[in-house]
């Protein structure tokens, strides 16, 4: 890989870039799945290239290119410098880039068990057991439970002397359980939906989800689902469960404090964000209970990682301060244009696709709580698990988010399961009547494998920890 | 397209497939290329390019299925990702694997292909992206957005005796142009890079944010719309994934009633591989040629999309609308294409009394996919129509509404059609629509 790279940018300087990175990617993937009680997939796949990313007359060209000879690399190099002229064209200020101290390293995601050492044999056992569990129910009409393994080798190199070589392992797995009735189709999933929760960890994350054990437990929720009544509507208190609020954190603080987004890059695709820079330090986004950070330190997150995809270290940066917008994701660029350095969230989901602002991992920081007390001290609302749809404007302040399934609290008691349950505001006005977070006891750390961002279309894996947390005053009601 | 690039994926698709061992194999070759210029703030912003070979095998033999896929120059690539299948194969459990399909006949069927878009250079796609650009700076707004280029070849041969091959290329010009306080939308798409009037997708967008400054509130409610291709897009797009799939009326989880009304008599939708209109392609991906199915037949549930395991589960044939096997997603819609009424556009929003004119749909997702209930927002061009005339620009709306329902209250469909990228960047042809109710909830 190392030659690889040097060869990509020693074309490129040739060639008159005066800046190049160059990444040289290795991926494999292993995915299972079972489906009604039959072996429905096992795909084992590879994936090689490298990407070479320059600055020619102050503006980006980037190409990629899935051979590793030296021909192919040499070519590469130069379109990418060429495709960079071009950009220079129609480009008004030379492009600056944030100071980095360039790094040589190595990291590896730390796990007990390497997942790629464990036989296809026991991984299916595992979801055949699973399957076997959730067919003890009566009325579920289709079971899936799949699991996924990847080991991404990465060597970074910049023309500035970066070089950086790191593996990253991630292992996944999930099931969902579906009853069907003449009016309803009811899915729970566990443990996360999506199709399944995913972190930065080996085989002793599978064994720790713990599937075939909550199978049943799961498939019987999908079926009393059918008979529940529908959610209330109203005003109302609303707990989440640890997952829901990791994708109201993902969607509502993760994606507007992404700052490429901030200064339009993403206006034509992904949208911008109401979180402006003139906000940064003054604006009340959440109530005083609501710390948000983005870590790429944090063990086990999606998002963890040595160093990212511009060679920068991971780090960790507050958000928003006890309910204050402090902070946004940066690149080298985007810093620059703020004044700062880049506090290292730009990531590519391949080798393919250039760096973008990503999220990290961004977690709702532990509260003092837990959901025992939310619930006990809950005159009426609804706790509400598992994410089932989600929508939020192109500012991410107007969301509507659905769940699996609900229970409606009533006088400090979970009195009866409710279906179709819906919720909605505007950001800001929905963290600010965050009165209470569960503590470090129920904090976990969460996998969105789905993250869709940027033009060619990358998905990004990113991490979020949450705990269960609590709402005042919000609207609810059913999807019906 | 060019005999010796045909020939040459062929041959190594064919390569892959004599490395297989016995039992049924099928190889499935896709070799992209893909450019994509994008602008923001009137500058370039991002500018890239990709290629890239993947080869995808599926192996059959005793009841068991295996599958490997490999992308990237890897000494001896054909052996290497056939033995990753066959290990793949031997540890999974007996089941009962669909079977690979039989040849169907076929002959060589064109897809959609230009050499104009296959040739483009990072030049060519400056100079467009300064088309639209230029646009903007002239009424002192800025464009946000991006030209892209991609040109794809797809063979598939299998140990039946399958082998099909086609290239196909699509461009596309997409932009936002945003002002002081409000922006606009517009996008052309075309196989051929060279038909796109990206000066004119420049003026529609520009057209739009002059108009969308400063939009006021309006109450949220029940309001007739009209909607325009973009958004009509989603509004297809979105139904065919609730329930034209042969799989989720198997799986009961399917809107579809078979031979009901359930819709306006003036709603047809089809998925037709084969429309001029769209991109044109000829088979599926298990190499079965992909034939027209109108899903929405005048208002009623009429036929679903198959691939051969759900065809074979039904007894009947595949329509070939097969994503790779095997899959648990079941058969999907490429081509979607909604027929055209006899109104004009204009005449569409000069029958509305009061109503409003949306010109795009965001973030859409399924809240209830059996009662076809999705959500979203409308963003860049929400607009009154009052006494049939447009007027003032109103705030972004999130609306909650089941689809079914609303097109069962059609009152207008024009005959002009646009073409549209789904959120699969799936091709969707869809003519404007005026619908009696939308429900808009904040």
């Amino acid at each position: 890989m190392r030659e690889v790279a040097d060869r990509a940018l020693d074309t490129a300087a040739a060639a008159g870039a005066h800046y190049a990175d160059c990444r040289v990617i290795n991926r494999s993937v292993q995915e299972l799945t079972v489906k009604n009680g039959q072996v429905a997939l096992v795909e084992l796949s590879e994936d090689t290239g490298v990407g070479v990313r320059v600055l020619v007359d102050g503006a980006w060209g980037f190409a990629s290119v899935d051979r590793l000879d030296t021909a192919s690399v040499d070519e590469t190099s130069a379109l990418a410098v060429r495709i960079a002229r071009s950009s220079a064209r129609l480009r008004r200020d030379p492009v600056r880039l944030a100071p980095v101290q360039p790094a040589q390293g190595e990291y590896r995601t730390p796990v007990q068990r390497d997942p790629f050492t464990v036989s296809l044999e026991d991984k299916l056992d595992v979801l055949m057991r699973s399957d076997s569990a959730m067919s003890e129910v009566q009325g579920i009409t289709v079971r899936e439970a799949s699991l996924e393994f990847v080991k991404e080798e990465r060597y970074f190199a910049s023309s500035e002397g970066a070089a950086i070589a790191q593996t990253i392992i991630e292992s996944g797995g999930g099931f969902d359980a579906t009853a069907t009735s003449a009016d309803e189709v009811q899915t729970r999933s566990f443990p996360n939906s999506f199709g399944r929760h995913q972190l930065c960890a080996g085989w002793e994350a599978i064994e720790a989800f713990d599937l075939p054990g909550n199978g049943r437990r799961i498939a019987e929720e999908a079926v009393a689902l059918l008979s529940a009544e529908l959610c209330p509507a109203g005003r109302m208190t609303v707990i989440l469960d640890g997952t829901q609020a990791a994708l109201q954190v993902h969607e509502s603080c993760g994606h507007p404090t992404e700052l490429d987004r901030v200064l339009g890059s993403e206006a034509a695709y992904a949208g911008m964000s109401f979180l402006t820079p003139d906000l940064l330090g003054t604006f009340r986004y959440g109530s005083r209970a609501v710390t948000l950070t983005a870590d790429a330190t944090q063990p086990g997150g999606l998002g963890t990682f040595g160093w990212d995809d511009e060679g920068v270290a991971a780090q960790r940066v507050v958000l928003v301060d006890e309910g204050v917008f402090t902070g946004y994701m940066t690149s080298r660029e985007t810093a620059a244009v703020i004044g700062g350095t880049s506090n290292g969230a730009m990531r590519a989901d391949s080798w393919c696709r250039i760096p973008l602002i990503r999220m990290t991992n961004v977690n709702l920081e532990p509260g003092t709580s837990s959901l025992e007390e939310m619930i006990a001290t809950t005159e009426h609302g609804v706790y509400l698990e598992t994410n089932r749809s989600w929508s939020i404007d192109d500012r991410r302040l107007n969301f509507q988010f659905g769940t699996q399934n609900g229970w409606e609290i009533r006088d400090g008691r979970r009195v009866r399961l409710v279906r179709n349950p819906l919720y909605r505001g505007v950001t800001p006005d929905f963290w600010r009547s965050c009165d209470a977070v569960a503590g470090p006891d129920e904090w976990r750390m969460w996998g969105v494998v789905n993250c869709g961002k940027g033009e060619p279309s990358q998905v990004m894996h990113v991490g979020h920890g949450a705990a269960p947390c609590r709402f005042q005053n919000v609207d609810v009601g059913p999807a019906s | 397209m060019r005999t010796d690039e045909r020939e040459e994926l062929l041959s190594v698709a064919t390569a892959t497939l004599d490395r297989a061992p016995g039992g049924q194999a099928e190889v499935i070759a896709v070799q992209q290329t893909q450019q994509l210029t994008r602008f923001a703030g009137n500058v370039v912003h991002q500018n890239v390019a990709e290629s890239s070979l993947e080869l995808r095998v599926r192996i059959i033999a005793n009841s068991r299925v295996g599958v490997a896929q490999l992308r990237g120059e890897v000494p001896d690539a054909e052996t290497r990702v056939v033995q990753a299948a066959e290990q793949a194969r031997s540890f999974a459990s007996e089941s009962d694997p669909s079977p690979l399909p039989e040849p169907d006949g076929a002959g060589e069927v064109a897809a959609a292909f230009s050499e104009a878009t296959e040739s483009a250079s990072p030049e060519d796609r400056a100079r467009v992206a300064g088309l639209v650009i230029a646009a903007a700076e002239q009424q002192g707004v800025e464009a946000f957005g991006s030209v892209s280029t991609r040109t794809t070849r797809t063979a598939i041969v299998n140990s039946n005796g399958v082998r099909r091959h086609a290239a196909t290329t699509q461009a596309s010009v997409i932009t936002v142009v945003r002002g002081e306080d409000g922006a606009g939308y517009a996008a052309g798409h075309s196989a051929d890079f060279g038909d796109i009037d990206a000066a004119a997708v420049g003026r529609e967008a520009v057209d739009t944010c002059v108009r969308n400054q400063h939009a006021g509130a309006v109450e949220p409610g029940l309001y007739e719309v009209v909607l325009t291709p973009y958004a009509v897009t989603d509004v297809v797009e979105h139904l065919s994934w609730m329930g034209f799939s042969a799989l989720a009326k198997q799986e009961q989880r399917s809107f579809m009633r078979p031979g009901r009304r359930l819709m306006s008599e003036t709603v047809t939708i089809a998925d037709d591989p084969a429309d001029p209109g769209s991109f044109p392609f000829p088979f599926d991906l298990e190499g079965v040629s992909s034939r027209r199915v109108t899903s929405i037949d005048h208002g009623v549930c009429a036929g679903f999309l198959y691939d051969t395991p759900t065809a074979r589960r039904d007894g009947v044939s595949s329509t070939g609308h097969s994503l790779p096997q095997p899959n648990t997603y079941g058969p999907y819609a490429r081509h979607l294409v909604m027929e055209a009424g006899d109104a004009s556009r204009d005449e569409l929003i000069a029958s509305v009394r009061r109503g409003l004119l949306v010109t795009r749909l965001w973030y859409v997702r399924d809240v209830h996919p059996l009662r076809t209930i999705i959500t979203g927002m409308t963003r860049e061009g929400t607009f009154l129509i009052e006494n049939g005339r447009i007027g003032r620009p109103v705030r972004d709306l999130r609306f909650t509404q089941s689809i079914v329902d609303a097109l069962d209250d059609v009152r207008g469909v024009s005959r002009e059609r646009g073409l549209a990228l789904g959120e699969d960047e799936s091709a969707v042809l869809t003519p404007w629509l005026h619908l009696g109710h939308f429900a808009f909830t904040s």
